[in-house]
C-alpha cells in the first residue's frame, strides 16, 4: 500500500509553481546562468500556518517569488450537507465554520433563516445573542493574538499561556450559558435556547472586571519588546487599495485605515443603541492589526458592559417553534451578513418553500483574506511570512468549509 | 487617498434610477430590496461590459466584489454577483442565468480581483467554466475528482473514494 | 493460532514470557508511558481543544506529555484531531508512515472517530482507522480537555500491556494483520466499497427523513 507513494508526481500547484519559473526563466536575462529557484512545500501539517493550509512557495534563497496556497484539506462539504439536514437540524453545523467563533457564525445563519421565514427576535435574545456574540469575539482575538506571537518566537508560547488562561474564563462564561465550551449550539430561530443561569450576569460583570487590567498585561509583555518591533513593524503592508481590490474586511481591512465595520455600515440586531468606537490603525502592517486586535478587545468589553445594563426581562425565544421543529420559509433568496472577529462572514440561502435549504452559500471572511496572499508575500524573507500570515488570522474551517 | 464609506448619501431609490438610466437594458428588473441592496438580471453575454462599467462609475463606482455564487435551479444554472460600493455603502447584486448544458461564463476577475477565487470555487463545485479566467482549476476537491458535488444531479463516483 | 514471529520472522521477540522479558516490559513501558511525544496534527476544531489541554487551566505536562513536535520523525503519538478527508489521507498515511516505532494513534473527537457530524459528505473519510490503525477513541464534539486525558490514561494502560514476548494473533484477523502492517481497514476492503456516502439526489434524501 505505501506503494502509492513511491513515486508521487507533482499536483497541480506544485505544476504551476514549476511553470511559473520555466516561464520566468524564458525571459531572465542571465544568460546562460539557471535561476536557482527552490519549491518547498509549506505542507498541509505545519506548526505555523495555523491549520491545514499548504503554501507552495517558490524560493529564491530566503526570498520568496511566488506563494500558491493550495487549500481543501478541511473541505467537509457543509453547503452540501445543507440540502439534506432541515433548517433547524443544520443549526450546529456553521459553528464549525469558524470554529474559534462558532456564536458569530451560528447567529450569521440564524439571522439569514430568521429574514427569509420573516421570523422576529425577542428583545431580550437580542441583547444576550449581543453578548454572547462580543464575548466570543474576545476570545477569538485572544487565540489569534496567542498564537500569532507564539510563530514570531520559539519560546513566544509564553504570551498564548496568558491569552489561553483568560479565555478560560470566557469559555467558562460561554458555557454555563449554553453547556458547551466550543460547539455552542445555543441560537434558535427567534432567539436563542436557555436563559441566563442565575447569578451569570454577576460573573460576567467580575470578568468584565478582571480583564482590561489583563490586556495591559499583554501589552506591557510584548509592545516594547525590541525583537517583536523589528519582525512587525512595516512588514506586510496592505494598502487601501488592496483592501478595495480583493475585498477584504475585518480588522485587517481596519489596520490600513478602511473604517469597514458592518456593526456600524450595514447594522443589524441592537448594535444602533450601543455606544462604541471603531479601532482604525494607520500604516496597514502587522503591527498595526495587531493592536487593532487588542483595542478591539477593549471596545467588545464596553459593549458587553452597556449590554448587561441595558438587558430586558422578557423570554428567550419564541413559544412558536415546536417539536417537530421544521420550518418551512418562503421560496427566495437571501444574504445577510455580520462582522466576526476576521471580517464580514455572509450567508447566502436560496429556499424553494420545502423543509431543505435548497442552496447554502457561506460567505467567509478568510477564504477572500487569503487571496491577496500571493500579492501581500512576494519579495519577502520567508520568516516574515510565517509573521504576516498570522496576523491575518486565518482559520481554515471557514476557509474550506 | 481614503476611502470614505458613506460619503455619497443617496437613497436607493434614486441610487435605482440613477443605474436604470446609465445602463438601460442591460440591467433587466432593477429593484429595491432593504435595507442597502439593488437586485438586477443581467444577461450571460453582457455580463463584462456591466461589471466593467460598474467599476467605473466615478463617486458611485461598485468597487469591489463581495462574492460571486453559482445555484443549480435544475432547468439552468445561475451565478449571483454581489458588489459592494464603499462610497454610497450599497450592495448590487447580479443574477445571471447560464444555460446547464453548456456552462459558461465570462469572467471577472480581471475587472475585481476579489472574484478570482470564488470563481474558481463554483467551477469546482458548480460546474460553470468562466471564460477567460488566468488559473481555472479545482480549489476545495482533488485535483483528480471526477463530478461537480453541488448540481443537483451529482453522483458520487467510487472513483473519488481510492484504497488510500 | 499463529504468532507474529511467524508472519515477521525479522522481529526479535523472545518465545516465552520470563524473568527477564516481565522486568524489561516493566521498565520500557513505565518509561514510554510517562514521557510520550505528541504529534501536533491538528486538523480543525478539535485541534483548538488540544491546545487548550496544553495551557495553563488544563496542563498536559502534569502527565509528562507536553512534549508536542511538529515534525513526525520525532513523535511516537499522534493525536487525529479533526475530520480527515480525502485529500488529507495520503498525507495522514505518509506522516503515520514516517513515525518510528513503537507509535500509536489516538482519534480524537467524532469526525476522526466515524465521521462526526459529517459523516455523509463526499469528501469526509468515516473514521481515521480506515487509514491507519487507532488506539484509542476519544468522542466528543469537541471531547473536553478532560476527555482527552482520560483517553491519554487510557492509552497508558494500554501501553503497560505491552510486552518483548511476541504475541498471538488468529490467522484469519485480517484487521490485525493490517494493524501490524501500520494500515487501517482500507487495505482489507474490497475495491469498490464505499462507506455511507451521500445519496445522489435531493429526492433520495427526503426519502431518508
Amino acid at each position: 500500500m505505501s506503494d502509492v507513494f513511491s513515486n508521487e508526481a507533482p499536483d497541480s500547484a506544485v505544476r504551476l509553481a514549476i511553470e511559473r519559473v520555466k516561464a520566468e526563466q524564458s525571459v531572465s536575462d542571465l544568460e546562460g546562468l539557471e535561476l536557482g529557484t527552490v519549491i518547498v512545500n509549506m505542507g498541509p501539517q505545519h506548526p505555523s500556518t495555523h491549520g491545514v493550509l499548504r503554501l507552495v512557495v517558490t524560493l529564491d534563497g530566503e526570498v520568496i517569488r511566488d506563494v500558491i496556497p493550495v487549500i481543501g484539506y478541511l473541505h467537509r462539504c457543509k453547503e452540501k450537507l445543507a440540502e439534506r439536514r432541515t433548517y433547524f437540524q443544520y443549526i450546529p453545523i456553521p459553528d464549525r465554520t469558524e470554529y474559534v467563533a462558532g456564536m458569530n457564525c451560528e447567529w450569521g445563519y440564524v439571522r439569514t433563516v430568521e429574514k427569509l421565514a420573516g421570523i422576529p427576535v425577542t428583545r431580550r435574545a437580542e441583547f444576550i445573542r449581543v453578548i454572547m456574540a462580543e464575548l466570543n469575539r474576545i476570545a477569538s482575538h485572544l487565540v489569534a493574538i496567542g498564537t500569532f506571537v507564539a510563530d514570531l518566537a520559539p519560546l513566544g508560547t509564553a504570551m498564548a499561556f496568558y491569552t489561553f488562561r483568560d479565555r478560560e474564563r470566557i469559555l467558562d462564561l460561554l458555557e454555563a450559558a449554553s453547556g458547551a465550551r466550543m460547539m455552542f449550539n445555543y441560537f434558535r430561530f427567534g432567539g436563542v435556547r436557555y436563559d441566563l443561569p442565575d447569578g451569570w450576569v454577576e460573573k460576567c460583570r467580575e470578568f468584565l472586571d478582571y480583564f482590561p487590567p489583563k490586556i495591559v498585561e499583554y501589552e506591557n509583555l510584548v509592545n516594547d519588546n525590541a525583537i517583536f518591533l523589528q519582525r512587525t513593524l512595516g512588514k506586510g503592508v496592505l494598502t487601501q487599495e488592496d483592501v478595495k481590490e480583493y475585498a477584504i474586511t475585518g480588522p485587517n481591512a481596519r489596520a490600513s485605515g478602511v473604517k469597514h465595520d458592518l456593526r456600524r455600515t450595514r447594522p443589524y440586531s441592537v448594535y444602533p443603541e450601543l455606544d462604541f468606537e471603531i479601532p482604525v490603525g494607520t500604516h496597514g502592517d502587522v503591527y498595526d492589526r495587531y493592536q487593532v486586535r487588542i483595542a478591539e478587545m477593549r471596545e467588545s468589553v464596553k459593549i458587553v458592559r452597556q449590554a448587561l445594563d441595558m438587558l430586558p426581562k422578557g423570554p428567550v425565544q419564541l413559544g412558536t417553534l415546536r417539536p417537530p421543529y421544521v420550518i418551512t420559509p418562503p421560496p427566495g433568496a437571501c444574504y445577510t451578513a455580520q462582522e466576526n472577529p476576521r471580517g464580514e462572514y455572509g450567508t447566502y440561502i436560496v429556499s424553494d418553500g420545502s423543509r431543505y435549504p435548497y442552496r447554502l452559500k457561506y460567505r467567509d471572511p478568510c477564504f477572500v483574506n487569503l487571496q491577496v496572499f500571493p500579492k501581500l508575500l512576494k519579495g519577502v524573507k520567508i520568516a516574515d511570512a510565517i509573521a504576516i500570515s498570522g496576523s491575518m488570522d486565518l482559520v481554515l474551517g471557514g476557509i474550506d468549509r | 487617498m481614503g476611502i470614505e464609506i458613506g460619503a455619497v448619501k443617496l437613497t436607493l431609490d434614486e441610487l435605482g434610477t440613477r443605474l436604470q438610466g446609465e445602463f438601460g437594458d442591460d440591467l433587466v428588473d432593477l429593484r429595491v430590496q432593504e435595507p442597502d441592496t439593488l437586485v438586477a438580471r443581467v444577461d450571460r453575454h453582457k455580463l463584462h461590459a456591466v461589471a466593467a462599467k460598474l467599476k467605473g462609475l466615478g463617486e458611485i463606482a461598485y468597487d469591489s466584489c463581495n462574492f460571486v455564487a453559482a445555484v443549480d435551479y435544475v432547468t439552468h444554472l445561475e451565478t449571483v454577483y454581489h458588489l459592494y460600493s464603499y462610497s454610497t455603502n450599497t450592495y448590487i447584486e447580479l443574477h445571471v442565468e447560464i444555460d446547464r448544458n453548456n456552462a459558461v461564463c465570462d469572467t471577472i476577475c480581471d475587472i475585481y480581483p476579489a472574484a478570482n477565487w470564488h470563481e474558481r470555487e463554483a467551477w469546482d463545485m458548480m460546474g460553470v467554466r468562466f471564460e477567460g479566467h488566468p488559473d481555472l482549476r479545482r480549489i476545495l476537491l482533488k485535483d483528480d475528482w471526477i463530478g461537480h458535488p453541488l448540481r443537483k444531479d451529482y453522483v458520487d463516483l467510487v472513483e473519488n473514494h481510492p484504497n488510500v | 493460532m499463529a504468532r507474529v514471529m511467524d508472519h515477521y520472522p525479522k522481529l526479535e521477540r523472545f518465545e516465552h514470557p520470563n524473568i527477564v522479558t516481565t522486568t524489561a516490559d516493566l521498565v520500557f513501558n513505565w518509561a514510554r508511558s510517562r514521557s510520550i511525544f505528541p504529534f501536533t496534527y491538528g486538523i480543525a476544531c478539535c485541534a483548538i481543544e488540544m491546545l487548550s489541554s496544553g495551557f495553563a487551566r488544563f496542563d498536559i505536562a502534569r502527565f509528562g506529555w507536553e512534549v508536542f513536535r511538529p515534525t513526525p520523525r520525532q513523535c511516537d503519538l499522534m493525536i487525529v484531531a479533526g475530520t480527515v478527508n480525502e485529500k488529507m489521507a495520503p498525507v495522514l498515511k505518509r506522516l503515520y508512515d514516517q513515525m518510528s516505532e513503537p507509535k500509536w494513534v489516538i482519534s480524537m473527537g467524532a469526525c476522526a472517530t466515524s465521521g462526526g457530524p459529517f459523516y455523509d459528505g463526499y469528501n469526509v473519510v468515516n473514521g481515521v482507522d480506515k487509514i491507519v490503525p487507532v488506539d484509542v477513541y476519544i468522542p466528543g464534539c469537541p471531547p473536553r480537555p478532560e476527555a482527552l486525558f482520560h483517553g491519554m490514561l487510557q492509552l497508558q494502560k494500554k501501553i503497560q500491556k505491552m510486552s518483548f514476548v511476541a504475541p498471538r494473533i488468529d490467522e484469519g484477523d485480517e484487521l490485525a494483520l493490517a494493524s501490524l502492517r501500520g494500515e487501517g481497514e482500507r487495505a482489507i476492503a474490497p475495491a469498490g466499497q464505499t462507506d455511507g456516502r451521500l445519496p445522489t439526489n435531493a429526492a433520495e434524501s427526503q426519502e431518508v427523513q
